[in-house]
């Protein structure tokens, strides 16, 4: 395989590119042959799919360790040395890539692994009841919350809940435990 | 958390619920097959919620610690709008 072939540059970021939106954000229909066509059309198919399978795999150790820079660095340049391994263009390539890419990456292989609901949207509104035909309620004021949840993947649910006054403070005062609980975790040592 | 024990009588409790219990959790997802350093702190919450009908469903979501403080801070709107009304 001719190393000239793959030099870095905007190429291998393009591939960087739709190498991390198919392993890792989920978009569909990128395929191999689209690929080689899009971003390395001189390249013959035999040689571009080693070549492909091999940036795939050291995106995703990078992305599986969550490395930072320092260890991002060693792990490039130990593959610079490897038999087989990649050039340093492709490396600083690869490097930059990281870089700018590592917050969005993490965001979605931490979705994936949300095998619950996740909290989507919430939008609320405060209705001042007034007195009705059949309650002698007058002017309680009560809180209507929407929730949008949804699994990774799926439509969303929306679940609609009502809260009069006490319950919406009964319900600060979980909440203001729950950070209580974070803040405690955070100043922990890891 | 108690059940409000005067359900309201208008025509929206059709759609809405009411809340009965919230239960959570602050968890830490550590590793997984995708991705061996995950490392992230989550809350996990359970709600209780009865229909107008009184039947009595389970829904379970989490949150990331960010999406947590602003569930919070649109909380504490709400109970700032709410005592104003």
């Amino acid at each position: 395989m001719a190393a000239g072939e793959f030099e870095g540059g905007k190429p291998l970021n393009g591939l960087l590119n739709a190498l991390a939106q198919d392993t890792f954000h989920g978009h569909p229909g990128i395929t191999e042959e689209l690929l080689r066509s899009q971003l390395y059309p001189e390249v013959p198919p035999e040689e571009f799919r080693p070549f492909l399978a091999k940036m795939r795999g050291i995106l995703k150790s990078i992305a599986s360790a969550d490395m930072d820079f320092n260890q991002l660095e060693a792990f490039l340049t130990a593959q610079t040395k490897k038999q087989g391994g990649i050039t340093s263009d492709q490396a600083a390539v690869i490097s930059k890539f990281w870089k700018s890419h590592k917050t969005k990456i993490r965001e979605s292989l931490m979705n994936q692994s949300r095998w619950n609901s996740g909290l989507r949207g919430l939008s609320w509104r405060v209705d001042g009841k007034s007195q009705s035909r059949h309650s002698a309620q007058i002017h309680t004021p009560v809180a209507i919350i929407e929730l949008e949840l949804g699994k990774y993947g799926q439509e969303s649910e929306f679940l609609c809940l009502e809260f009069d006054e006490v319950k919406v403070n009964q319900i600060l005062k979980t909440l203001s435990e729950v950070e209580e609980s974070i803040s405690t975790l955070i100043s922990q040592p890891n | 958390m108690e059940a409000c024990s005067e359900p309201p009588l208008d025509a929206k409790s059709e759609v809405t619920n009411q809340l009965v219990d919230f239960q959570w959790k602050l968890g830490m997802a550590v590793s997984s097959d995708t991705c061996r350093s995950l490392k992230y702190p989550y809350v996990a919450v359970m709600l209780k919620v009865a229909d107008h009908s009184g039947q009595v469903k389970t829904k379970c979501f989490e949150m990331t610690i960010p999406q947590f403080q602003n569930f919070y801070r649109q909380f504490k709107e709400i109970a700032a709008v709410i005592e104003t009304v």
